[in-house]
């Protein structure tokens, strides 16, 4: 659970920081479009069905870490990004505990076997 | 009895009326939100409520994005929460088998609407340097209600994807004909 409410959080911040840390164009653009973003899918993979989504945060954190380069930041939005964006890549990296099952998740919607029947939503 | 319910390979029943109420009423809480909001983008009240945000409420709802359709983007989000509430209430507690066509609209409007909330958080500041504190609160409860509610609509998929490799009519699983 922890994981996701640190990245839901830090996605929150993103929305704030431009304004908190006063810097523009183009690090407040790509912050505003990353942070809701990674918020949202931090809350949706809370739900153990749905934890695989938490994946869509690695490649969120990936991108805040080479927007700094791609982009051209300044320094403060530069640091901020790449140390939010290390954060939230690692912790989406973190499966956590799913106690329920799901009748095999998602992958048996296109899997032609039923034997991941009993295994855990990755 | 409660065996019979619960989808095969799962522990729990997401079709239960304690997974579904939670998210039924979060749906109401939104529609009245959107409802609100609606009703001030109609000219029905002439202010809104906006007790962090300085004009960015009045900015955001009166802005060229949230009058590109029809009807204003206000009551288009609360027609999308009413149809969550009233597809989140019908039918029993085997739903997810008996009428896996109403769990998958379930799934579409409160999935795929959810998102398109997130892309109006976005449009906010990106374009308008402004923002609405009840469209935030309608995004949030959008985004809360996804991952409760998309377990049954898997739930559904799965039945119908075992209905297929028994050699049964998909059409006949999705509509719930025995």
């Amino acid at each position: 659970m922890w994981p996701r409410i640190v990245n839901a959080i830090l996605g929150i911040w993103l929305m704030a920081a431009p304004a908190v840390l006063g810097y523009t164009e183009p690090a407040a653009t790509s912050d505003r479009i990353a942070g809701p973003l990674i918020a949202m899918a931090a809350i949706v993979a809370i739900s153990g069905a749905t934890r695989p989504v938490r994946r869509v945060n690695a490649a969120l954190g990936v991108w805040l870490i080479l927007a700094p380069l791609i982009l051209g930041y300044g320094w403060t939005p530069a640091i901020n990004s790449v140390a939010v964006g290390a954060v939230v890549a690692a912790l989406s990296l973190i499966r956590g505990t799913v106690s329920d099952t799901f009748g095999g998740g998602w992958s048996a919607l296109w899997s032609s076997q039923q034997r991941e029947a009993n295994e855990h939503g990755r | 009895m409660s065996a019979e319910r619960t989808p095969p390979g799962w522990s729990y029943n997401p079709s239960e009326w304690g997974q579904r109420l939670p998210i039924v009423g979060a749906a109401l809480v939104g529609f009245a939100i959107a409802s609100y909001l609606a009703l001030y983008q109609l000219n029905v009240f002439s202010t809104v409520w906006e007790p962090f945000f300085g004009d960015g409420s009045r900015k955001i709802l009166n802005s060229g994005v949230s009058k590109i359709l029809p009807i204003p983007d206000g009551a288009l989000g609360a027609l999308g929460y009413l149809a969550d509430a009233v597809t989140g209430v019908i039918g029993g507690r085997d739903r997810w088998r008996r009428m896996p066509w109403i769990v998958v609209i379930f799934g579409l409007a409160v999935g795929p609407l959810g998102a398109i909330s997130i892309l109006l958080v976005i449009l906010q500041p990106v374009l308008y340097s402004a923002w609405c504190t009840l469209c935030l609160a309608s995004a949030v409860i959008s985004i809360l209600m996804i991952g409760p509610a998309m377990d049954e609509t898997l739930a559904s998929l799965q039945y119908i994807r075992q209905e297929r490799s028994r050699g049964r009519s998909v059409w006949r699983a999705f509509w719930g004909i025995k």
